[in-house]
């Protein structure tokens, strides 16, 4: 038997189970967890043997619908995000799911995260047409199904139908752009892919990013992320986003690859694309006062960097340039692992935010770290690392990043001007996702609880758990890069081959990172070890906080995330609308005065206004068709079936 | 051997200069002024004494002078100053020194909120803003270094086949840069018109609010990394105005540190010229250097292939 299938086999029955077993809860819960587990542990391992062989697997199916799954150096790296984040979030529903009363709705949930996780799994590993749009709509519907678990709310229910219009949008746009690769090869096969006339690839490719790019989240196709993340359970959120999302990118990378363009353009769009993303996910993401909705718009973001990377990479091999396209490709793709990382530990962090104060509104929390130390010090390391700070993993793969842009800057003049934005997007990316972060830490985590309520403590030891491993996860990428990086270079291994040389410059930038990396940690060491000496025989006192003079302050006097934030996001106000109540003092002593602010989405403003509204009132035009006659539905069907028949008879 | 004496003499002399700023200010206002080594005074003062800590912070809030201190510290050891190379170096550093300092700000930030007061806050998030700006600026001047010298590391931008000089390949650009860069180094260090220590106010100040719960040693590491950081810009800013001559040997060191001597003079007589900007005109005063920046940038394109 196929080594991945039995591990594929081991999944599936652990997301069969809970739908025999929902009447005993906690048993379901365990049962789950640990038949996922070893099947994605088995998976992982056959992942990252690199030097082990897996073989192809292919069957016709119905007799003939070719299907072919083939794992080479890309679908495995891909394969160690899935199989990394899936277990860690599973072993985090098991303290999750504790409403005993909704088991049967908990162990359909159990069945889709585990149909998702094969789905993704076969996006990876699919080798034709067919296969691939047949795990693409699976992965698709598991995930509607799994954002839509608390049906019963309207917001939920909303959240779920966009995000069910974009994905099938989005499929519909890939399907077209596999359309055209058949229409003239005339197999299903994706290796005839590279024989396309050049100017059809650009077309194929631009049809396949635009439904890639509504999965991963590009800008200005993000708007479901910030619906459907908030809605899903923080679990989901964390398998969506750090996983599921990132099938996007490996559609766009894959497709080139097959492609194999000459044309700068598409390596160009990738990138311009990216940088819009990446500036204004981070942007959108300071607006908002939901702990979860913050996350989503931050995926924009970090979908962004890695497109600049994959852009700059694309870039590089249309130049010719080995440099440039291996760096920042081997960022790009390390950044795929890394937000994996960072992005997971994040939504369960706030998911045990959720879960214990009841909601996730930044502005009215405060203080969680002191009663909830663990979650609090994993969160902290979280941003830290989305921020991209060093000793942290999202340091190294943005500095890969950086580095082949500053190569990319002495092509031509138009490579100049992109390269210089690139660097300047992620420079300004890197300060506002600080300022994001700090804002979400220092909020919601530090100071003094804002609405006064006694907060619960931490959530349990299977929320606890998958929130350490996976913030050790982040410091380790960090102090130990070498490793990773020559990962995200296997993984181009089968797709691209470099010069010795180039691979060398590689593992020396790796080794001078570690060591960068590791010497400030070494210094922070040293200053907390000077501290202490000097701190010894010292009288250390405690007091209220120093409040200028002012001794009446109460918790609610303190910055909120709005008020922290509401400089920066009116400084790049063309690009973020406000929509505030006007404060007009009317007399000297003025009373009550009340006001309200909301951040709105250019994207989505302008798909409500130009899109929905007027498909809206054309298709309200035609509502007389649907009546609810039965017969003359029937009637319907007759003569379209007579147009049909008609056209293809004349 | 030459470069561990000049990162020992920079360690030693950086609390020394901004003793020089206060000199010139007080000249300005026609009074004596405080002694030259009063900032080694108030180190050693702050370095004797115990801490009072807010009930409300956490240990997030002492992790900041911490933080902030290895990476200044970090700063100096990658940075060549006035002789020989740097302690240590590799290609990229710079994009790595930079990251360093903003994890410095991030914990600074993290450690005001920690505290739960307004005036905090409020200087957090104007730091954090002006801190992102001055990131751009900072970034730009790399790309002009890339662009001139093809190297990312500060060991190769004063050194090599191409260093960065005035009278070196376009080094007609490298006033622009002074100019920003100064600029820069304005806003970094949270000096007039950016910001100005000296303030009695809290709600005028962005850095010193930001550290009022911090007492005692906490307080001298957070004085100690700043005087470092202001060391670092202005090293930076004397290396481009009279790079290292290899010939001149130890004699470098003397030039090197009257040229900073001068810097800090310049700062002081523009703390004494100029109020405060008005808090909303702080962002444009760092674009202003941004756009500078990305003139010189723009204008290697013609000359630079």
């Amino acid at each position: 038997m196929h080594p991945m299938l039995l591990s594929l086999g081991i999944i599936a029955a652990g997301g069969i189970l809970p739908l025999l077993t929902y009447r005993h809860c906690t048993l379901t819960r365990y049962l789950h967890a640990s038949f996922t587990i070893v099947g994605c542990l088995l998976g992982l391992y056959q992942a990252l043997a690199f030097s082990g062989f897996l073989s192809d697997i292919s069957w016709r199916w119905l007799h003939c619908c070719p299907l072919a799954f083939s794992f080479d150096s890309l679908t495995r790296f891909f394969l160690v995000p899935i199989f990394l984040i899936s277990p860690l979030a599973v072993l985090y529903s098991i303290d999750y799911f504790t409403n005993s009363q909704q088991s049967l709705r908990t162990a359909a949930s159990l069945f889709f995260t585990n149909i998702l996780v094969i789905a993704m799994v076969l996006v990876t590993a699919a080798d034709n047409i067919l296969s691939f749009a047949l795990a693409w709509e699976a992965l698709s519907l598991s995930s509607f199904f799994l954002v839509m678990y608390d049906f019963e709310k309207a917001t939920t229910r909303n959240a779920g139908y966009l995000y069910f219009l974009f994905t099938q949008s989005g499929a519909l746009c890939i399907f077209a752009a596999f359309g055209v690769i058949f229409a003239t090869t005339g197999s299903f096969d994706f290796q005839g892919a590279n024989t396309l006339p050049e100017s059809l690839k650009i077309v194929v490719f631009l049809l396949a990013f635009i439904g890639f790019g509504s999965k991963a989240g590009v800008f200005p196709l993000h708007f479901w992320l910030p619906h459907a993340h908030p809605a899903a359970p923080s679990h989901i959120s964390a398998i969506m986003s750090g996983v599921m999302i990132k099938m996007g990118i490996y559609g766009i990378l894959r497709l080139y690859f097959l492609l194999a363009p000459d044309s700068l353009l598409i390596g160009e769009t990738v990138l311009i694309f990216g940088m819009l993303s990446g500036v204004l996910g981070v942007l959108y993401a300071l607006s908002k006062h939901d702990m979860k909705r913050l996350l989503a718009y931050h995926s924009v973001e970090n979908i962004g960097i890695i497109l600049i990377g994959l852009g700059l990479g694309m870039i590089g091999i249309s130049l010719g340039d080995p440099l440039v396209a291996l760096f920042a490709l081997a960022g790009g793709l390390l950044h795929v692992l890394n937000h994996a990382l960072f992005k997971s530990v994040l939504f369960l962090g706030a998911g045990v935010v959720r879960k214990q104060c009841g909601h996730g509104q930044i502005d009215r929390l405060g203080g969680l770290l002191k009663s909830m130390p663990v979650t609090g010090r994993t969160f902290l390391v979280g941003s830290a690392a989305i921020s991209g700070l060093p000793p942290l993993n999202g340091f190294i793969s943005e500095f890969l990043i950086y580095y082949a842009a500053f190569h990319a800057l002495q092509h031509s003049h138009t490579l100049f001007f992109l390269a210089t934005l690139a660097i300047l997007s992620l420079a300004l990316i890197g300060g506002l996702a600080s300022f994001c972060f700090t804002k979400v830490v220092g909020v919601v985590f530090l100071g003094e609880s804002r609405s006064g309520e006694e907060i619960a403590g931490e959530g349990g030891k299977w929320m606890a758990l998958p929130m350490i491993l996976l913030a050790g996860g982040c410091l380790l990428i960090g102090l130990f890069p070498a490793s990773f990086i020559e990962l995200a270079r296997l993984g181009l291994a089968d797709c691209l081959t470099f010069a010795p040389e180039v691979t060398r410059q590689l593992s020396a930038m790796a080794d001078n990172l570690a060591f960068g990396c590791r010497l400030f940690l070494l210094a922070v060491l040293f200053f907390l070890c000077l501290r202490m000496v000097i701190y010894r025989n010292k009288p250390v006192d405690t007091g209220p906080t120093w409040g200028c003079g002012f001794t009446g302050g109460t918790a609610r006097i303190q910055y909120t995330g709005t008020s922290y934030a509401r400089t920066v996001v009116g400084f790049f106000r063309p690009f973020v609308l406000i929509r505030e109540t006007p404060v007009r003092l009317k007399s000297i002593f003025p009373g009550r005065t009340n006001y309200t602010n909301h951040v709105t989405d250019i994207a989505e403003e302008a798909a409500a206004q130009g899109l929905a509204q007027p498909l809206l009132l054309v298709l309200g035009k035609l509502r007389w068709i649907q009546h609810g006659n039965i017969q003359l539905y029937i009637g319907y069907i007759v003569l379209t079936i007579l147009v049909v028949l008609l056209t293809l008879l004349l | 051997m030459e470069s561990l004496l000049s990162f020992a003499l920079a360690l030693a002399a950086a609390p020394l200069f901004p003793g020089i700023i206060l000199k010139v200010k007080a000249f300005f206002s026609g009074r004596k002024g405080p002694p030259l080594l009063i900032r080694y005074f108030t180190l050693t003062k702050l370095f004797r004494k115990g801490s009072v800590y807010s009930t409300t912070t956490t240990f997030v809030f002492t992790l900041a002078p911490v933080v902030s201190c290895a990476g200044a510290l970090l700063l100096l050891l990658f940075f060549p100053l006035g002789i020989g190379p740097p302690l240590l170096a590799f290609a990229g550093d710079a994009i790595l020194l930079f990251y360093v300092l903003a994890a410095g700000r991030f914990f600074t930030i993290a450690a005001a909120l920690d505290t739960g007061s307004p005036f905090e806050g409020m200087g957090a998030a104007r730091e954090a803003l002006f801190g992102a700006l001055a990131e751009i600026a900072v970034f730009i001047i790399l790309i002009l270094f890339f662009r001139m010298n093809g190297t990312l590391s500060f060991a190769d931008f004063f050194a090599g086949v191409r260093p960065i000089s005035l009278t070196g390949t376009a080094g007609a650009l490298l006033p622009l840069v002074i100019v920003a860069l100064f600029m820069v180094l304005l806003t970094e260090n949270s000096r007039v018109p950016v910001d100005d220590p000296a303030t009695h106010l809290e709600l005028t100040m962005i850095h010193e609010v930001m550290i009022l719960d911090h007492s005692g040693p906490d307080l001298a590491l957070i004085h100690l990394a700043a005087y470092y950081k202001l060391l670092f810009f202005a090293a930076w800013i004397s290396l481009l105005l009279c790079p290292i001559d290899p010939a001149l040997g130890l004699l470098n060191l003397p030039i090197f540190y009257g040229v900073m001597t001068l810097i800090y003079v310049a700062v002081g007589v523009v703390e004494s010229i100029m109020a405060r900007l008005r808090m909303n005109l702080v962002p444009q005063f760092i674009l202003t250097s941004c756009t500078l920046l990305f003139f010189a940038a723009i204008l290697t394109m013609g000359y630079l292939q």
